[in-house]
């Protein structure tokens, strides 16, 4: 064990540094420093010796067990980690090549996938739901309830982010506070950009016309709730960077993203409940699959593509709105 | 005969806008800070579209297809120098020593040098 001196003290090699670095008067310095130290009073180094001797056994194993784990243990904890890895890797190589050589060859039409269920929603998915957009048949009305599912995924995400992420109402309340947090949000953002408001007049109603005619066609062409509401969710943040929060709150607050989401996924779920119990059990059903092509056709599909787009469309503002000042 | 024509019109079309946005791309890895790529990507960008675009059309001939591309060119073109715009913004308003990249006015001097030429 090594005598612990201070460093004070002038050893060649401080005195080689101290010339390197500042040149000649530094002896003199360090000399001046030598001398003016006390040096240590006889009791003080008797107690200290004292001290030293008690924990030398301990220290002993102490040394011994932490040089173990430093030189051989880390070295076998990573040997054998590269092993388990090897090993591990292999195995899931293994397995998933396995399960690849079993699997049916690509685009075959005796596969499992292409039976009688995908046959039927080709065959008369138009003229059992009235919609000539076989996705939107098959999603809206032959697997509703998978898709009542879906926006009920959204929603809960939804209200998740405001669990973590929502200011806590109290401090929105105080005066203060709002001004803190309307700064804190503005800070690092160009405010109210003239040039951007001009395009924003032109595009946001843009934006949002292709997104109601993308709801409002779902069962007619390609497209639907999720992708119209996206669009429609992107025209509102468009709006809400290009006006700001005060434009934007009044028309659209907490309370209407309440409202829409919790009516539209009733809605959703007392109308297919219905449409699904009156399809169950034979009975006659006021909703009618129409003539296919038309705009008020396909029965139940485009005012459940309307719920769904509103449910969309206020879940990605919201998600916007949150991770941005932490309040709808 | 016109078909060989249109086509060699939309090949040459789509070769230019190809060349201009690899320019873009190469200005966007060439420069260091972020309002010199700015410079090169937002400036290239518009021409290029509009050049890769109407090289389509042309490919595409009479159809409807060509009205969505003129649809395409004008959202782009509206769009995309906007958010060029926006993001010069950005780093004009968050960046605390931008003088060491560029002269800057004093907004100050400039207010006093518009009064006094008023």
């Amino acid at each position: 064990m090594a005598r612990i001196r201070s460093d004070y003290g002038p050893s060649p090699r401080r005195n080689f540094l101290l010339w390197l670095r500042s040149g000649d008067e530094c002896f003199d310095r360090a000399l001046i420093d030598s001398v003016s130290a006390p040096a240590p009073s006889e009791a003080e180094r008797g107690r200290s010796a004292e001290v030293r001797r008690v924990p030398r056994k301990e220290e002993k194993v102490y040394r011994k067990a932490e040089a173990w784990n430093r030189e051989k243990g880390t070295k076998l904890t990573r040997r054998l980690y590269l092993a388990l890895c090897v090993v591990t890797a292999l195995a899931v190589i293994l397995l998933l090549l396995r399960t690849a050589a079993l699997l049916p060859p690509f685009g075959e039409a005796s596969n499992p996938a292409n039976n009688e269920v995908s046959r039927r929603y080709i065959e008369q998915g138009m003229e059992e739901t009235g919609a000539v957009n076989i996705v939107a048949g098959m999603i809206l009305d032959y697997r509703a309830f998978d898709t009542l599912g879906e926006s009920n995924v959204l929603f809960v995400a939804a209200c998740t982010v405001i669990i973590l992420l929502r200011v806590a109402a109290g401090d929105r309340d105080d005066a203060a506070r709002r001004l803190e947090l309307e700064t804190d949000d503005r800070m690092y953002e160009p405010k109210d950009d003239l040039i951007l408001q001009r395009i924003a007049a032109v595009l946001v109603p843009l934006v949002w016309m292709l997104g109601l005619y993308i709801i409002l066609n779902g069962h007619l062409s390609p497209g639907g709730g999720f992708s119209g509401g996206t669009v429609l969710g992107a025209g509102l943040i468009l709006y809400l960077n290009a006006f700001g929060f005060a434009k934007t709150e009044r028309f659209f607050t907490y309370r209407t993203f309440r409202v829409i989401s919790v009516t539209a996924l009733t809605f959703y779920a007392v109308s297919k409940s219905y449409s699904f119990f009156t399809g169950a059990n034979h009975l006659s059903s006021v909703i009618t699959p129409g003539t296919p092509g038309m705009l008020f056709s396909a029965g139940l599909i485009p005012y459940l593509n309307i719920a769904v787009g509103l449910v969309v469309a206020c879940t990605v503002y919201a998600f916007y709105t949150l991770f941005r000042k932490g309040d709808v | 005969m016109m078909d060989q024509l249109r086509f060699i019109l939309a090949a040459v079309l789509t070769c230019a806008g190809l060349f201009v946005l690899v320019t873009a791309v190469l200005g966007l890895f060439r420069f260091r800070y972020s309002l010199n790529r700015i410079h090169a990507s937002s400036l290239a960008d518009t021409l290029g579209i509009l050049l890769m675009l109407a090289g389509l059309m042309l490919a595409f001939g009479a159809d409807t297809a060509v009205l969505k591309l003129l649809a395409v060119i004008a959202f782009l073109w509206l769009t995309s120098p906007v958010s060029s715009h926006l993001i010069g913004r950005l780093e004009v308003t968050v960046n605390d020593d931008l003088d060491r990249y560029m002269k800057v006015d004093d907004p100050e001097a400039v207010r006093r040098e518009k009064e006094g030429d008023a």
